[in-house]
């Protein structure tokens, strides 16, 4: 039984097909990175899985569980993380509060919501931080903010859409190696949003590729890499040729 | 025991702060002492009084980000519960405001779940009509005294059961126990999971979701608790002036009072709807009788009132008190 089935999923927002026809499996404790081109429909199968889409038809099933159209409060209790590619930056709370609010997903006591968040604070790193507003940090501590406070409500797949986006490559790199512990001690399974391909190639142990709504491969990196149809539609030829 | 722990704590307030709500406490207790008249003592009953309204929005309003325009019809609610309990069957005081606040809480899940559909300024004037319509309803009803409203039957004074007084001491320190139990109400709500949800769900409304909450919900609830808040302050209303109509307790004039006094002082922060009531409060009562009485100056005292509205929410839209934090900010 794979643990994320995603079968025959159409979402069409009245004339433009987001996502035609994808179907999928991941297995626990992969790192599945999805990679495609601007507006291939990632983020929009994103949405369909978690549920801030209804899909138009096709399932999604979690854990031997149908979840399609659930509300993404109710995949969130199902074990599904999220994080966003742009984050709404404001100053009205801080990040040990926004890390507290994941928290508090688990647990109804205030006193085991602060440890477990200082906790995870503390596995990501951000334990400096931790009284500053989100509008007063970089963006790559914003990015962490929101890894952990969906890290908080401690998910068994967390789904990162472009969670490299707009960092240097140092702080990629930390990344990087970030999503690889939370993978490892964790035991979390990554499915990942990416355009950084710094990100996605070394980590990623399946890589699924949409092109204009429709699934064109998946497999492994190295076969990615050398698909035909996924360089002309993204990498381009000049990534194929440094490879 | 936690839960009262946290209502009582106070400690990550600044220095300055917990000694100002001392000296505020201490002044309030012997301030009916200062041999101040009967208006003055009015005006602080109603400041004490529309600081627990203030309080009561603030928890959707202010934390939840919500902007609810209708919380008159609640104080109808609890107002005319107390009234027509007295009036028709003889009931005290203090059996009837619990009903009246659960009949608030009961209505307010009702509309509630289909008012939370709606976002944004489509929530907010769908707030305004539930509350109009209830105006209404309770203008036109012959047997809750329909426009003109009921005179409650006036007991012996000092009466404990009925919370009957002739003198504004009384009433002052009454509403002054329940402005203190919605203040540390609101120092653990502000600290409970359904405080922090609320905040997150202003804040980012998508990844509120995305953290397992479900926000309508937790607005619901939001809107019930404020909607509490204001029946007892009704209760309140009530039995303070014996007499109610549908235009002194239920007119959207009142929803945007309450709003307004929490959004000026500074919504969501604990001090906010009490600094905006503080100011207010004497404002409207002031002006309105210095200026109102006065030829040709009648208007004068709303055109105040407008412009240091105006003038703060351009300055600072959190309010009074979000000026007062800039300034601490800017010092530390």
């Amino acid at each position: 039984m794979a643990f994320l089935q995603v079968i025959d999923l159409v979402k069409d927002f009245g004339g433009v097909v987001a996502n035609n026809h994808i179907s999928f499996d991941i297995d626990q404790g992969e790192i599945i990175g999805l990679i495609g081109p601007n507006g291939a429909g990632k983020t929009t199968l994103f949405n369909c899985i978690v549920g801030y889409h209804k899909p138009d038809s096709g399932k999604v099933v979690f854990k031997g569980k149908e979840i399609t159209g659930l509300k993404p409060f109710m995949t969130n209790r199902e074990g599904i993380g999220r994080t966003f590619q742009i984050m709404k930056v404001t100053a009205g709370m801080t990040v040990l509060e926004n890390v507290l609010v994941g928290a508090f997903c688990r647990t109804d006591n205030r006193h085991l919501a602060k440890v477990e968040a200082s906790a995870i604070l503390g596995f990501l790193g951000l334990d400096e931080v931790r009284e500053y507003h989100l509008n007063e940090l970089p963006i790559a501590s914003q990015k962490k903010v929101g890894l952990a406070r969906a890290l908080a409500t401690q998910p068994e797949l967390l789904m990162l859409d472009e969670v490299a986006s707009g960092l240097n490559p140092k702080e990629t790199e930390e990344m990087v190696a970030l999503l690889k512990r939370i993978h490892q001690e964790k035991k979390i399974t990554l499915f990942l949003i990416e355009h950084v391909m710094e990100v996605v190639m070394p980590i990623s142990q399946k890589v699924i590729v949409l092109d204009g709504g429709e699934k064109i491969a998946d497999g492994l990196p190295k076969e990615i890499v050398k698909n035909e149809r996924v360089i002309k539609a993204y990498l381009g030829e000049k990534y194929a040729k440094g490879l | 025991m936690e839960t009262l722990r946290d209502a009582f704590d106070f400690s990550d307030f600044s220095r300055a702060e917990r000694i100002g709500l001392g000296l505020f406490t201490l002044f309030l207790f012997i301030f009916p002492w200062l041999g101040f008249g009967s208006f003055v003592k009015t005006v602080m009953i109603y400041f004490l009084l529309f600081s627990l309204f203030g309080m009561g929005w603030n928890t959707i309003g202010g934390y939840g980000g919500q902007v609810e325009l209708g919380k008159a019809q609640y104080v109808g609610i609890g107002a005319y519960t107390v009234a027509l309990m007295m009036v028709w069957w003889k009931i005290p005081f203090w059996v009837s405001m619990p009903i009246g606040v659960l009949i608030a809480l009961g209505y307010s899940f009702m509309i509630g779940y289909p008012l939370f559909r709606l976002k944004g300024h489509y929530f907010a004037i769908a707030t305004i009509c539930t509350s109009l319509v209830l105006q209404d309803i309770f203008i036109n009803w012959k047997l809750v005294g329909a426009a003109k409203g009921i005179e409650l039957p006036i007991h012996d004074h000092p009466d404990f059961l009925y919370m009957q007084f002739k003198s504004d001491t009384y009433y002052f320190y009454f509403i002054m126990a329940l402005f203190y139990a919605g203040l540390f109400y609101m120092n653990w709500f502000r600290k409970s999971k359904l405080g922090y949800q609320l905040r997150i769900i202003k804040d980012d409304e998508e990844a509120a979701e995305s953290l397992g909450i479900d926000a309508r919900w937790c607005k619901i609830k939001a809107y019930s608790i404020a909607s509490a808040f204001v029946a007892v302050g009704g209760g309140f209303l009530a039995v303070f002036n014996l007499y109610i109509d549908p235009y002194s307790v239920m007119d959207l004039d009142l929803s945007i009072k309450i709003a307004l006094m929490a959004m000026l002082g500074g919504a969501a922060s604990m001090w906010g709807p009490i600094i905006g009531a503080a100011f207010l409060i004497p404002l409207d009562r002031f002006l309105g009788s210095w200026l109102g009485g006065h030829k040709g100056l009648i208007g004068v005292d709303f055109m105040i009132y407008a412009a240091m509205i105006m003038i703060v929410s351009a300055y600072q839209p959190r309010g009074i008190w979000g000026i007062i934090e800039q300034f601490r900010r800017r010092g530390a």
